[in-house]
């Protein structure tokens, strides 16, 4: 250690008390290490580590902008990295497993002394790329997108009155195509939105919402009853509304009797 | 009229089992017993018959009749018949009218029981006090009894008065009132603020007023930090949060607004929201509701609004 320049690390956590914590602990664990930089969020985390390029980077699980998993695959190679964590359960026993070290919130000396002794081992060596952690980490704790499965619209924003409002796709009855916009009906209030039936029916859950005419989405949950006029055409009756939804020929095997 | 004729015989079969030195002394218990059976067995004919449609009961009769013509002594069953119609004539209707409304009084029963047991398990489920939270502010409180350790006591405080209404086992009984709430609301944003710093400018802007209505407990708690968790936190530079409350067309409004990342249409709405929803619904049926809106200047307001009410003071 005499000959090789003193150890560079950087702290990172949205909140200061906590990276003051952090620094106060490794200041008396280990006198050597050079603090050289600390960030407020992941991002901040990251361009301060390519530019001061520090050998341990501290990183707390939850950040703002980019979390502590996001910004460790950022620097995954670059730097040893010390997780920081006040409870998550399952990241805990993920590092338990692997090679990689975590401290827990509020730091216990003890445990920042083992931390510190086992990184003056590591230093030696090169940064673990942690690449199995990091997949499995995210996968569990949304740090990567690219996993989740697809999301649908649960929420409707819309003009009513004069205000936007956000509507929970669970309160609305229909959507009606109505010249240039598309009609939003709940049981109490209507409202207009730009996007057309067909961006909808794209976005909304295909288990919710079903398509009945080129001009109408319905929920399901909604309907009440379907009956035929006396042309022999489908009319869908909705729970909450007087409004009945005519099912266009190409839409009507929905309703086949069982 | 068969069930009672079995019955006796099932009973005679029962003593016979018995040693004879009991006969003697069970006769009587016996006879009482056979008394209370036919009397039960009665008024579950007679229910039968209030019940049963016409059409059930002139095929049952013409069965009878039939059986009878077979025994060659008509007379007993042409007599039952006519009974039980004039029986079923007089007191069917009144009868099966008693039995309907019992079943209904029972079904009102249950459904109001099923409520109530449902609202309090979605309460428990809201009151929930995140680990994340506790962890994180008693760490802040670490810290702060080494550098400002009469800060680090008023935050204990404030934890102390969080957990003390917000932990279901130690809520006041009775109905929880807004003022109790906003309390509850002020001590979490007062740890938050500590810990985010001028990352979060927290006001609360209820009029004394209105702390005595009746406001559903840890709603307010949920859209507080709902606002932190995913309209601030998340932002780097955070911003404002104000809970605020109004009179509005006689109902009681409770706001909260912030200034941060704005509501995502495609996030679930996150299980607090739709618990809010679904409680007001059993509470309220219909006449509340949760408005989720976007201000002018961005970030997310959530509104409350409850049939306004006030807690009766205490003598």
């Amino acid at each position: 250690m005499n000959h090789s320049p003193a150890p560079t690390a950087l702290i990172a956590d949205d909140e200061r008390l906590m990276r003051e914590q952090i620094t106060a602990r490794l200041k008396e664990a280990w006198p050597e290490l050079i603090i050289v930089g600390e960030a407020a969020n992941g991002r901040e985390a990251v361009a301060m580590a390519r530019s001061q390029e520090p050998d341990i980077v501290f990183l707390d699980i939850r950040m703002p902008e980019m979390d502590g998993i996001q910004a460790a695959k950022a620097l995954a190679g670059q730097a040893h990295v010390v997780f920081v964590t006040a409870y998550d359960q399952y990241a805990i026993t993920a590092f338990e497993q692997g090679a990689v070290d975590y401290l827990l919130k509020p730091a216990d000396p003890e445990r920042v002394a083992l931390t510190c002794q086992r990184l003056r081992e590591r230093l030696t060596q090169k940064p673990d790329p942690m690449e199995g952690l990091l997949a499995q980490l995210s996968q569990r704790l949304g740090g990567g997108m690219e996993l989740k499965p697809r999301e649908y619209l649960r929420w409707v924003q819309a003009s009513v009155g004069n205000s936007i409002r956000m509507i929970p796709t669970s309160d609305i009855l229909f959507f009606r195509a109505e010249d240039k916009y598309t009609r939003v009906q709940t049981e109490s209030f209507e409202a207009l939105i730009r996007k057309p039936i067909k961006e909808l029916v794209d976005e909304l859950d295909p288990d919710e919402f079903w398509q009945i005419h080129r001009a109408i989405l319905v929920r399901i949950e909604a309907v009440e009853q379907v009956s035929r006029d006396f042309r022999g055409q489908q009319i869908v009756h909705v729970k909450g509304s007087s409004e009945t939804l005519e099912v266009s020929r190409s839409f009507s095997h929905l309703f086949k009797q069982m | 009229m068969q069930d009672d004729q079995t019955t006796p015989y099932e009973q005679r079969s029962e003593t016979r089992k018995k040693p004879i030195s009991m006969q003697q002394s069970d006769t009587k218990q016996t006879l009482r017993e056979i008394g209370d059976a036919i009397v039960v067995l009665w008024w579950r004919f007679f229910d039968w018959l209030a019940v049963v449609p016409w059409k059930t009961l002139m095929i049952v009769s013409f069965l009878g009749m039939m059986l009878a013509g077979m025994m060659n002594s008509p007379e007993p069953m042409i007599m039952l018949i006519v009974a039980s119609c004039i029986i079923k004539v007089v007191a069917g209707g009144k009868r099966s009218a008693e039995l309907t409304a019992s079943r209904a009084t029972e079904r009102a029963e249950t459904e109001q029981l099923e409520r109530t047991v449902l609202e309090a398990r979605m309460e428990a489920l809201q009151a929930q006090i995140e680990p994340h939270f506790l962890f994180n502010t008693l760490a802040s409180i670490d810290q702060l009894i080494q550098t400002d350790p009469p800060r680090a006591s008023k935050m204990q405080q404030s934890l102390i008065r969080y957990l003390r209404s917000a932990m279901p086992q130690m809520r006041e009984g009775g109905r929880p009132s807004l003022g109790q709430q906003v309390s509850l609301s002020s001590a979490f944003l007062e740890i938050m603020a500590v810990r985010m710093e001028e990352r979060l400018q927290p006001k609360v802007n209820v009029p004394e007023g209105l702390k005595s209505a009746v406001f559903p407990s840890m709603m307010l708690q949920t859209l507080v930090e709902n606002a932190i968790k995913h309209g601030l936190e998340p932002k780097a530079e955070g911003g404002r949060l104000e809970i605020s409350a109004e009179i509005i067309d006689g109902k009681l409004a409770v706001h909260v607004l912030d200034t941060g990342m704005g509501f995502v249409p495609k996030s679930g709405g996150g299980v607090g929201l739709a618990n809010i929803r679904e409680r007001l619904k059993v509470l309220y049926n219909g006449r509340a509701e949760l408005i989720i809106s976007v201000p002018p200047e961005g970030g997310t307001l959530a509104t409350i609004q409850v049939p306004y009410e006030v807690i009766p003071a205490k003598p």
